[in-house]
C-alpha cells in the first residue's frame, strides 16, 4: 500500500479528535484521521449521547407511571404505560447512527481523510495502520493523539457475564430485575436512576462515605434525597469484594464490618475512567507523563516536537467539550493561529435527577485558594418558574471575591437546569462582578431568575427571599 | 408619618420597586386594589398561563409523545378541574410569597383603589367605600396595563374571553377562534388546543408575532400548523354576535373584498394591552401622558411633576415582567439617591409556545431599518445531540453580529426550553460581547447551549456541526 504524506494526523475519533480534524480541514490543513472503531468515540457511541438518550425516555416513562396512577398535580390520567426497552434501544441506536454517519459526513465536507484501522506509532512522525486491506504508513509533520479513555475495571470483578460496563448498560434490551452500581460516581448514579425509573431493584455500593465525591454535600444533597425516593439503596463506606461462589450475587463488606451478598442480574461497575494510553505503541515516543495521563503544557503540546495530545488521554476533568475546545485550540495552533488555553471555565453537568451543573470555583475551592469569597444561594422553592412545573427542590449558588465582587464560581442542583451551565460559564469567561449578572435583566418566569437572584443575595439585597 | 415612597399598584415592577426601596432603607407603602398581591403577571398572567402551557404540554406528551421512547399508555384523560386546581395553587403560592416578602422587609401593604391628590397625597378608597389619605415624599405609579379591547367584539369573559377568562374556562372548548396572533394569543391557543380544541387564529397583519425576527416567526407558524392550528393573516375582525352555542364573527381582508363570517364555541381577544392610568387622578395631578397614553417619563422614571415617577407597563417599553422590575429596581434606587439605570437595548423576550422562542436584541428586519451591515450566523437543533435524544430537533439558534466589529446585535432562538438559554446571551450583550467571546466560551456537551456557541462559529462561517 503506498504511504501517505500529511500535514496532521489526528490518532482517535472521539470529540476530541474529530473536532480537531474537521477544524484543521476548515483552516486548509491537509488532515487525515485515523480510527479503529467508530466515528465519534465514546461520546457519541457509548457515553454522553446514548446515556441521555436513555435517561431522557426513563424519565418519560416515570412520568407516565405519574399519568398512571393519577399522583400527578396536573390533571392526567392514563392506563399504566408500558415499556418496550428493545424499542427504547433501537430508538437510540438509530439516534448513534445518524449522529455518527453526521460526523463522516463533516469530516468528508471539511476534506478529511478517514483512514479506518488502529494505529501505532513507528516514530514521531510516522504512524502504521492496520486496515482491513493492508499495513498503511501515514507520515505526518503534526500528530494528535486523542485516543481517549476507557472504562476502569476492578481486578477481583472483571468485565464479563453478568459483570457489566456503562458500554453494556445501554444497550441492554430487558430491565434487569436487580441491578447493583459498583461506584456512586456521576456515571453510576445516572445509569442507576435511569435503571430504577425503568423499573429495576436498584443498589449503589460505595466505597467512600458519600455519593458524587466530586461535589461538594450542598449539591448532593436533592440528589440523595431522589435517590431515596425512587427507593434506590444507596451503601456508603462499603466495599465490593467480587461475585459470590455461585457467581449470582455481588458479596460486600457494609460499613459495620458485616458481610452482605447482593443478588443481582447485572452488577454496573462505573468506578472511573482510564485514560487510553495502550494498544498504539506509545513506547516507541516515550512521552513525559503526568501519573497515568500524557503530559501537556498550555498549548497542548507534549513533551515531543511536533506531538499534541488532547482530550480524556490528558487528564482530568474527562468531558467531552473540554476535549473539544482543546482540538479546536491545536487545530488552530497547527495553522499557525496563536492560541493557549485560557478557559476560566470549563462547566461539568452531572445528568442525575435533579442535575447538577458546575463551572467555575466552589466555595471550598476559593478557600482553598486562599481566597475570601462571598456566596449568595437562590433555593428553585421561591422560582415562580418552578413551581409551575411542580419541581422545587435544589438552588443556585453564585461565589464571587468579597473584595471586587468578581465571579469566581456558580453552581447549581435543580430539574433541568443542564441548559443554564453554559451562560454561568460566559458570565465567568467574560469577568462578570456580581453587579453585572444582577444588573442584566432576566427573563421572567424561568429557572434562569435564580442566577439574577443568587448574584443580588451575594450582594445582600435579593428581591425574591 | 408620612412615607419616603408610596407605590400604587404591586404588580412585578411595583413590589420589585418596593422592596428594594425597603431595603435602602425607605419608608415604604404599596396600595393594591386586587385581594392579592402580584398583579396582571403572578395573578392572570405568566404565572397561571405558564403552569396551564407546562400542563397541557405534559398531557399532549401522554397523548402522542411516549410511543418513540418505547412508552406505551392509553390515550390520557383529562381532569381538568385537577389542572386547573394545579394552576391555582401556583399562583397562590407565589402571591403568598410577595405578601410574605412584604412583611419581612417591613412594607405596609394598603389594600384599595389609589389616587393622586398632588405630588406627595395619595387617596385610598377601600371597597367598602372609606377612604383615607396618605402621605409621602414619592410616589411611583405601577399601575400596569389592561386588556384592549376590539370595537364591535365585547369581552364577556364567557363566550368572548380575554386573557383571563381564558384562563378559566371549564372545558376545552370544540372550536376556540383566537383574535390577535400576538404572544398571549399564541400561548392560550396552544393550551387550549393540547387538551383538545380546534383552533384558528385570525391576525391583522401579514405576519404572526409582529416584533419577533421574522425568519423565526414563519418557521414557527409553519410548526403551529402542523401541530394543527389553523391562521387567517392580513384579517380584521369587525364584528361578534353572541348566540347561544357560540359566537360568530364578521372577518374582512384588511386589503378590502368580501367579509365572510366564522363561527366558534369560544372567541379569544387577544389583541394587545392598554396602559392602565383611569381614576389615578393623572389629570387633576398635572401628570402629562405621551400619545398612547402612557405616561411620560424621562430617563429615571420621573414624570412632568416632580416625585412622581412612573414604571412597568404604564409607561414607553416593552409590556413585559422582567422590564419593569428592572425598572422597579431602578427607580427604588434613583429614589434613594444610587445611580439606578436600565439598558432597554438589552431585554430578553420569551413565547412560552411549544417550542419556545427567545430572543434579545436587535431583529434582522430592525437592523435592515438601521442600514446597519450584519453577519449571520445560524445553526439547526437537528444537529445537536441532546436535541436528538430529547427528540426536540425542531428550531434554530441565530446570532446577528456587527459586521465591522463583530459586536452580537441580536440573539434569536426557535427551540424547546430556549427560554432558559436567552439570558446567557443578554449577559454577552451587556458586556456588549462578540460573536468570538461567544464561540470561545466552552459550552457543556451535551446541551442543547451547544447550538448557541455553533451559532456564534457559524457567524465567521466556521461551524464545527454542520
Amino acid at each position: 500500500m503506498k504511504d501517505i504524506s500529511c500535514r496532521l494526523l489526528v490518532l482517535g475519533a472521539g470529540p476530541g479528535g474529530y473536532v480537531c480534524a474537521i477544524r484543521a480541514g476548515h483552516l486548509g490543513i491537509d488532515t487525515v484521521l485515523v480510527e479503529a472503531k467508530k466515528l465519534g468515540g465514546t461520546c457519541l457511541n457509548v457515553g454522553c449521547i446514548p446515556s441521555k438518550a436513555l435517561i431522557h425516555a426513563a424519565d418519560e416513562y416515570e412520568k407516565a407511571l405519574h399519568f398512571a396512577s393519577g399522583e400527578n398535580p396536573f390533571g392526567i390520567t392514563t392506563s399504566g404505560p408500558v415499556l418496550e426497552l428493545a424499542h427504547t434501544i433501537a430508538w437510540k441506536d438509530g439516534i448513534v447512527g445518524r449522529l455518527t454517519s453526521g460526523v463522516s459526513a463533516l469530516l468528508k465536507k471539511a476534506d478529511v481523510k478517514i483512514v479506518e484501522g488502529s494505529g501505532k506509532f513507528r516514530d514521531g512522525k510516522t504512524v502504521e495502520v492496520e486496515t482491513q486491506t493492508g499495513l498503511q504508513v501515514i507520515r505526518a509533520s503534526e500528530i494528535v493523539i486523542a485516543t481517549g479513555s476507557a472504562p476502569i475495571e476492578l481486578p477481583f470483578l472483571p468485565f464479563g457475564g453478568r459483570v457489566i460496563s456503562s458500554t453494556e448498560a445501554l444497550a441492554l434490551t430487558q430491565v434487569p430485575r436487580n441491578l447493583v452500581v459498583v461506584g456512586a460516581g456521576y456515571i453510576g448514579l445516572e445509569l442507576g436512576t435511569a435503571f430504577a425509573k425503568l423499573g429495576a431493584k436498584v443498589t449503589v455500593v460505595e466505597a467512600q462515605s458519600r455519593i458524587l465525591p466530586q461535589y461538594d454535600g450542598e449539591l448532593t444533597r436533592p440528589v440523595g434525597k431522589r435517590l431515596r425516593e425512587l427507593g434506590i439503596e444507596v451503601m456508603l463506606d462499603a466495599k465490593a469484594k467480587g461475585l459470590d461462589d455461585k457467581g449470582e450475587a455481588l458479596s460486600v463488606e457494609a460499613a459495620d464490618g458485616r458481610k452482605r451478598s447482593l443478588a443481582a442480574d447485572k452488577i454496573l461497575v462505573t468506578v472511573g475512567r482510564k485514560p487510553m494510553t495502550d494498544g498504539f505503541n506509545l513506547d516507541a515516543i516515550d512521552l513525559d507523563r503526568d501519573g497515568p495521563f500524557i503530559r501537556v503544557d498550555d498549548k497542548c503540546r507534549t513533551s515531543m516536537r511536533g506531538v499534541y495530545a488532547i482530550g480524556d488521554v490528558t487528564g482530568e476533568p474527562m468531558l467531552a467539550h473540554r476535549a473539544t475546545a482543546q482540538g479546536e485550540m491545536v487545530a488552530e495552533i497547527v495553522a499557525g493561529e496563536k492560541r493557549a488555553w485560557d478557559k476560566l471555565s470549563v462547566p461539568a453537568i452531572c445528568f442525575t435527577d435533579p442535575e447538577i451543573v458546575t463551572a467555575g470555583l466552589s466555595p471550598e475551592e476559593a478557600k482553598r485558594a486562599g481566597i475570601e469569597a462571598k456566596i449568595g444561594i437562590f433555593p428553585f422553592q421561591a422560582s415562580g418558574r418552578a413551581l409551575t412545573m411542580g419541581k422545587e427542590a435544589g438552588f443556585i449558588r453564585v461565589v464571587a471575591r468579597a473584595d471586587n465582587h468578581l465571579i469566581l464560581g456558580v453552581q447549581g442542583v435543580g430539574d433541568g437546569i443542564s441548559e443554564l451551565g453554559s451562560g454561568f460559564s460566559l458570565a465567568i469567561e467574560m469577568g462578570a462582578r456580581l453587579e453585572d449578572v444582577a444588573g442584566t435583566v432576566h427573563p421572567h418566569p424561568t429557572r434562569g431568575e435564580a442566577f439574577l437572584e443568587a448574584s443580588l443575595r451575594a450582594l445582600g439585597h435579593p428581591i425574591h427571599i | 408619618m408620612p412615607y419616603d415612597l408610596i407605590i400604587i399598584g404591586s404588580g412585578p415592577a411595583g413590589y420589585v420597586c418596593a422592596i428594594r426601596a425597603a431595603q435602602l432603607g425607605l419608608k415604604t407603602a404599596i396600595v393594591e386594589k386586587w385581594p392579592t398581591y402580584g398583579g396582571t403577571c403572578l395573578n392572570i398572567g405568566c404565572i397561571p398561563s405558564k403552569a396551564l402551557l407546562h400542563a397541557s404540554e405534559l398531557f399532549e406528551q401522554a397523548g402522542h409523545g411516549l410511543a418513540p421512547f418505547g412508552v406505551e399508555v392509553s390515550a390520557p384523560k383529562l381532569n381538568l378541574k385537577a389542572m386547573m386546581a394545579h394552576k391555582d395553587a401556583t399562583v397562590k403560592a407565589n402571591v403568598d410569597g410577595v405578601a410574605f416578602l412584604f412583611k419581612k422587609n417591613k412594607i405596609d401593604g394598603v389594600r384599595g383603589t389609589g389616587r393622586i391628590l398632588s405630588a406627595g397625597k395619595v387617596e385610598v378608597r377601600s371597597e367598602d367605600g372609606a377612604t383615607k389619605t396618605l402621605e409621602a415624599k414619592a410616589i411611583v405609579i405601577a399601575t400596569g396595563s389592561d386588556v384592549a379591547s376590539l370595537p364591535g367584539v365585547a369581552i364577556d369573559e364567557k363566550r368572548i374571553v380575554s386573557s383571563t377568562g381564558a384562563l378559566k374556562l371549564s372545558a376545552p372548548p370544540k372550536k376556540l377562534l383566537v383574535v390577535g396572533a400576538g404572544i398571549i394569543g399564541l400561548e392560550l391557543g396552544s393550551v387550549w388546543r393540547r387538551l383538545g380544541s380546534e383552533v384558528e387564529v385570525i391576525e391583522y397583519l401579514d405576519r404572526i408575532l409582529p416584533g419577533i425576527d421574522l425568519e423565526v416567526a414563519k418557521q414557527f407558524q409553519r410548526l403551529m400548523e402542523k401541530q394543527g392550528a389553523k391562521f387567517h393573516l392580513s384579517r380584521k375582525v369587525t364584528k361578534a354576535e353572541t348566540t347561544k352555542n357560540g359566537v360568530t364573527l364578521t372577518v374582512e381582508p384588511v386589503a378590502g373584498g368580501e367579509a365572510t363570517t366564522m363561527s366558534g364555541d369560544v372567541v379569544l381577544v387577544s389583541v394587545g394591552r392598554r396602559p392602565l392610568t383611569e381614576g389615578l387622578g393623572l389629570k387633576e395631578a398635572g401628570v402629562t401622558l405621551d400619545e398612547r397614553g402612557r405616561v411620560e417619563i424621562d430617563a429615571h422614571f420621573r414624570t412632568n411633576i416632580p416625585g412622581i415617577y412612573a414604571i412597568g407597563d404604564v409607561v414607553r417599553g416593552p409590556m413585559l415582567a422582567h422590564k419593569g422590575e428592572d425598572e422597579g429596581m431602578a427607580c427604588a434606587e434613583s429614589i434613594a439617591g444610587k445611580a439606578g439605570h436600565v439598558n432597554y437595548d438589552v431585554i430578553p423576550n420569551v413565547v412560552y409556545t411549544y417550542p419556545e422562542i427567545a430572543s434579545v436584541g436587535k431583529t434582522e428586519e430592525e437592523l435592515k431599518g438601521e442600514g446597519r451591515p450584519y453577519k449571520v450566523g445560524k445553526f439547526p437543533f437537528m444537529a445537536n445531540g441532546r436535541a436528538r435524544a430529547n427528540r426536540t430537533t425542531e428550531g434554530f439558534v441565530k446570532v446577528l453580529a456587527d459586521e465591522a466589529t463583530d459586536e452580537v446585535l441580536g440573539v434569536h432562538m426557535l427551540g424547546a426550553g430556549v427560554s432558559e438559554m436567552i439570558a446567557e446571551a443578554a449577559v454577552l450583550m451587556e458586556f456588549k460581547g462578540s460573536s468570538e467571546d461567544l464561540a470561545r466560551t466552552c459550552h457543556a456537551h451535551p446541551t442543547m447551549t451547544e447550538a448557541v456557541k455553533e451559532a456564534a462559529l457559524a457567524v465567521e462561517k466556521r461551524a464545527i456541526h454542520i
